[in-house]
């Protein structure tokens, strides 16, 4: 019934797996939030407040391969581990059921 | 109007565009005195009350009831909030909702829907529910599917359903929804009134939980299963609506704003109506938002606790209903002077044999 405010940051882990083509699922809104000047995710009862480099990220799954993502996001950032935070962000996004893999 | 600076602007609008319904669950959160609030809002002032609110903040609106589909401006409504910016999401018994109207709804911005169960199996659910519903649930649940629409499962849990929360669970799996809240009764309303009927025993609940857990195990997260605990069972008070006045704020069918949608319950609240002021206004400064906002209102043992921004002292609701006093920790707290009024409520429902009392128009 209410709306879960959760905040996702995109933090260091090391993992396994990974996304090859991150897309957001059809019914999830990546918005930006001008009241509370922050980007957000929207989904069915909740909402993911994001934050810069989650946001960054988020903005360019838009059908690139993590590969072209990371290149373009290292034009921006400079972050010795940027591979695997991206990578982890990605993963935990797509465990909140918000991101898929488009080549799946 | 300028907003206090420690107020945070309102993420989720619960819209109650009507408290007509077909169904007569016996939990229902609607008010008891049902014909009170006959009058409803029209579809001019909904409109405002959606423009309003996206301009406060608000980023979701659940349109909800009563059943919402039994109003023929819910496409109008719908529309309104996409082109605010809103995600729209319809909260529905099923009823009312086949395959041409769900079209008209998606085609005008729709963005997902809840649809509850009351049980896992026709007969019980159709019993519950005091409607023949069950398979028009089906039917509205395959018709958002075709839609594409994602779809969230709510089933309220309680002594007489729980022993069907394995098929309950197994439902969701053979609906193939996203989610399914396994929501256990708040006792407030009409639950409050059937609560010796509808309270389980702690043997009961540990019961359930290893279902879910198991459940968990062995499905991973599709359907994400989300187990909304009973709180009279439980040690510490829900943190109910992430504190009042906070991030919520509910729009009753005449147009009443309520930080919670049960808090007519508390009858020294004099409560704000869209048609005398904005919604900005009533936020931001009506006296029942700042009535228990943040942590000064609060009485011991609130007061001193580590959990006071954790559980923000509970329902306010469940404190007038059991005490008499909206102000009181929420006696379902261990630590509340009154918790005994809990246990004895538990224990006085294990030998009940009081039947269940439909809603109804009174």
């Amino acid at each position: 019934m209410f709306t879960d405010i959760d905040c996702e940051q995109a933090i260091d882990m090391n993992s396994e797996n990974t996304i090859h083509r991150p897309v957001l699922v059809r019914h999830a809104r990546f918005r930006w939030d001008d009241i509370r000047k922050q980007h957000q995710i929207v989904y069915p009862e909740g909402v993911l407040v994001l934050n810069e480099s989650g946001a960054s990220i988020v903005s360019r799954c838009d059908g690139r391969s993590t590969d072209e993502l990371i290149e373009d996001l290292q034009n921006e950032v400079s972050n010795d581990k940027l591979t695997a935070d991206v990578q982890t962000f990605l993963l935990r996004l797509v465990e909140k059921g918000l991101l898929v893999d488009a080549t799946k | 109007m300028t907003p206090p600076n420690s107020t945070p602007h309102p993420y989720s609008l619960l819209a109650e565009l009507t408290y007509r319904c077909p169904l007569k669950c016996p939990y229902c959160s609607n008010p008891l005195k049902l014909r009170q609030y006959a009058s409803e809002l029209d579809t001019d002032t909904w409109k405002r009350v959606l423009a309003e609110a996206a301009a406060l903040g608000v980023v979701q609106v659940h349109l909800s009831g009563g059943e919402p589909l039994v109003r023929q401006d819910l496409e109008q409504l719908v529309a309104e909030s996409r082109q605010l910016g809103l995600y729209s999401h319809l909260t529905t018994s099923g009823v009312g909702a086949d395959e041409a109207r769900l079209e008209r709804l998606v085609r005008s911005g729709l963005d997902s829907i809840q649809v509850s169960f009351q049980d896992s199996n026709q007969v019980d659910n159709d019993f519950l529910a005091g409607l023949s519903s069950f398979e028009k649930k089906h039917e509205c649940i395959s018709a958002a599917q075709k839609l594409d629409l994602p779809v969230v499962l709510n089933v309220v849990l309680h002594r007489s359903n729980l022993a069907h929360l394995e098929e309950i669970i197994q439902l969701a799996v053979d609906l193939n929804v996203e989610k399914v809240e396994l929501a256990h009764v708040q006792y407030t309303g009409w639950a409050f009134r059937n609560r010796d009927a509808l309270l389980p025993s702690r043997q009961q609940l540990q019961e359930a939980e290893q279902v879910v857990q198991a459940a968990r195990e062995r499905l991973g997260n599709r359907p994400e299963l989300a187990h909304v605990l009973p709180d009279y069972h439980q040690q510490y008070p829900k943190p109910c609506l992430q504190g009042w006045g906070q991030v919520y704020l509910a729009v009753a069918p005449d147009g009443a704003v309520l930080p919670c949608q049960t808090a007519r319950e508390i009858p020294e609240l004099d409560l704000p109506n869209v048609k005398d002021e904005s919604l900005d206004a009533i936020w931001f400064h009506s006296p029942v938002f700042e009535r228990f906002r943040g942590t000064d209102w609060m009485p011991e043992p609130c007061q001193s606790c580590d959990r006071r921004e954790i559980d923000f002292g509970g329902c306010r609701c469940q404190a007038f209903l059991l005490t008499g006093d909206a102000a009181a920790t929420d006696p379902v707290c261990h630590l509340s002077p009154n918790h005994e009024l809990v246990e004895l409520a538990i224990a006085e429902s294990q030998q009940s044999t009081a039947p269940l009392r439909f809603r109804t128009y009174e």
